[in-house]
């Protein structure tokens, strides 16, 4: 077993806790440094496809597992991402610069969405979501002068003082770095005031706003935070498509990014990475498994979606704490070893809450 | 006694066809312990509730906070301020650690913009450790040092109370609301109630209006208290003539 020692208050306040965390995510920095040696192009794309979904998921990871509010739209913010980033490089602007600027756009219009998403919660913000992905689907659809409408666009290959970044490799490393900094970022805001009104507003409106927290204000700021990361993603997703049409971001991707969070653990950031590799894991374990089944069973058309919400549900059931959860568990159970004890993560009954006064 | 810190003139407010509250008025002194009591229903935490402004106030009344009126500001202005409260049954972050609830309360004394927090700049690292040493001298005050790491969800409900009392403090409030302090607590934790009451408002200078049913507590506590029954306030002062006032005696026993 571990006990750190504490005597300074940085100490809580440091990114790393102890040094076997250090060790570890050294040990990961240097695998995934030296993975284009290892893997072969496909792999690499594969590689480089979880770290896109990694960002946009630490967007939503932000909203829905962090400030509490359930979005089922964010493939908007995914389009719009995409879209202006690729506006803005067809008409010359350099890539990184285009990069973040798409990302603004997407935190500016999360911004504006948050303001009246303040004044609903649950199933009824859930539902405003879904409608405004379905404007932004039909906004692109009909923007024909900038976004070619139903003709799609072409996304130009990001090109860096002559070196082509859209390659397999660059482009890997491209958003690498990119998930690593997003993951500082979200890191940095977790530990503090910002990601604590956050938090507060998940835990309990009512108090939130009686210790002093604006609701509508942080509120807005978590919309366009979230909405910031994920449009940042939706950048780099135009580069692995290459080629953007209305129906690239459909409400099947708003979906699957909520089936990330989830499935990789509500409330922390180690779930985002778990959740994007599921994610992209999953397709290709079905595609795997679809030439060992019977072609009645293998062909189904919905297989695939099918199978997605099947392990939604398993999840919801089994382990609300999703992958992460069991991680814990397991890493906990070794950690203890041989002291582990069944009920420490039993969930202990909570007493009663104020009577809502509003 | 110095002037009123804080007043309340004519509140009146009601939900469908119930007066919860009734043209209350009453003025706060500087320094002092204020008690509100009354039988189930009187409306008394509806009274705080108007306080902190979770509900509005109808009509004309006014709620008068050191000199400025503070009738319509919002609900998160009023912390700002510098009025603390708790709740009843407590409303804290349940699936976070105690410390991490304390910094939560220190969010009015936040001085960096998201910018600097996405990058944690030195000036970020500065504020958390100055909150740090804030929510600490909290822990220090009312013996919270054994839970600082647990999660508020896994705690007894003695421990909650006593967290939400720590919150409210870390916004370092010139008035605190405790709505019924010791309520759920055994006899012994309620004698601690009294202490640290004491400790707050000696200590820490601050001001305390409570609502309390447990008229021990409130009479070896408080230094004047307001009866209040069906909405109204029936009389106002020492607790010893308070528990000997006609209209007191009537609301609580009948005629």
């Amino acid at each position: 077993m571990r006990f750190i020692f504490k005597i300074r208050y940085q100490q809580d306040i440091a990114l790393f806790r102890h040094d076997g965390q250090r060790f570890w995510y050294g040990l990961l920095a240097i695998a995934l440094l030296l993975a284009p040696l290892g893997l072969d192009t496909f792999y690499l794309g594969e590689l480089a496809l979880v770290c896109i979904y990694a960002i946009a998921g630490i967007g939503l990871m932000l909203l829905v597992g962090y400030t509490g509010l359930v979005s089922l739209g964010h493939a908007a913010f995914l389009a719009i991402g995409a879209y202006a980033h690729a506006i803005l490089m067809t008409n010359g602007v350099p890539f990184p610069v285009s990069l973040i600027l798409a990302s603004l756009v997407c935190a500016v219009i999360g911004a504006i969405i948050g303001l009246p998403a303040m004044r609903m919660t649950g199933i009824y913000l859930a539902i405003a979501t879904l409608a405004f992905a379905f404007i932004v689907e039909h906004a692109i659809a009909h923007m024909e002068p900038l976004t070619g409408g139903f003709r799609g666009m072409p996304v130009p290959r990001p090109i860096l003082f002559g070196l082509d970044l859209g390659a397999a490799v660059p482009f890997y490393f491209v958003c690498l770095f990119i998930l690593i900094a997003c993951l500082f970022g979200a890191l940095n805001l977790l530990r503090s005031p910002t990601g604590r009104a956050m938090i507060s507003i998940r835990d309990s409106e009512i108090s939130a706003q009686s210790i002093g927290i604006d609701l509508v204000r942080t509120k807005s700021v978590a919309f366009a935070i979230s909405a910031g990361f994920t449009g940042l993603a939706g950048g780099l997703f135009a580069h692995d498509f290459g080629y953007l049409s209305p129906d690239t971001f459909t409400i099947l991707t708003s979906i699957q990014l909520l089936l990330m969070v989830v499935v990789g653990g509500l409330g922390s950031l180690h779930g985002v990475v778990f959740g994007a590799i599921f994610v992209v894991l999953l397709p290709q374990c079905i595609a795997l498994v679809r030439d060992w089944l019977p072609p009645t069973v293998g062909q189904l058309p919905g297989l695939e979606p099918g199978l997605f919400g099947l392990v939604l549900m398993l999840f919801l059931i089994y382990e609300p704490l999703g992958i992460y959860g069991r991680w814990r568990k397991i890493r906990d159970y070794f950690e203890a070893f041989p002291l582990y004890r069944k009920a420490t993560h039993k969930r202990q009954r909570s007493y009663l809450r104020t009577e809502r006064v509003k | 006694m110095n002037a009123a810190i804080f007043s309340a003139r004519s509140l009146n407010l009601s939900f469908g066809g119930v007066h919860a509250v009734r043209d209350v008025s009453f003025d706060v002194e500087r320094g002092e312990v204020f008690s509100i009591i009354g039988p189930n229903g009187a409306g008394k935490t509806t009274v705080l509730n108007l306080i902190s402004r979770l509900y509005d106030v109808e009509g004309d009344g006014r709620l008068m906070f050191e000199g400025s009126d503070m009738t319509r500001v919002s609900a998160s202005e009023v912390a700002r301020r510098g009025i603390a409260r708790t709740f009843q049954n407590t409303e804290l972050f349940e699936h976070e650690t105690v410390l991490k609830n304390l910094l939560i309360g220190r969010h009015v004394h936040r001085r960096t913009g998201l910018l600097r927090e996405l990058f944690f700049t030195r000036s970020v690292a500065r504020q958390e450790l100055a909150f740090r040493q804030a929510a600490e001298d909290i822990i220090d005050l009312l013996d919270l040092q054994g839970y600082r790491d647990q999660v508020v969800a896994s705690l007894p409900y003695g421990i909650r109370k006593m967290v939400e009392v720590a919150r409210a403090l870390c916004i370092e409030p010139k008035l605190l609301l405790l709505d019924e302090p010791s309520s759920g607590l055994n006899p012994e934790e309620t004698e601690d109630v009294e202490f640290w009451i004491e400790d707050i408002n000696e200590e820490l200078g601050a001001t305390i209006i409570m609502v309390e049913h447990d008229m021990n507590l409130v009479s070896r506590a408080s230094n004047r208290v307001m009866a209040m029954a069906d909405g109204a306030v029936l009389a106002v002062g020492q607790s010893s003539d308070i528990q000997n006032h006609p209209d007191v005696l009537r609301a609580y026993l009948g005629d």
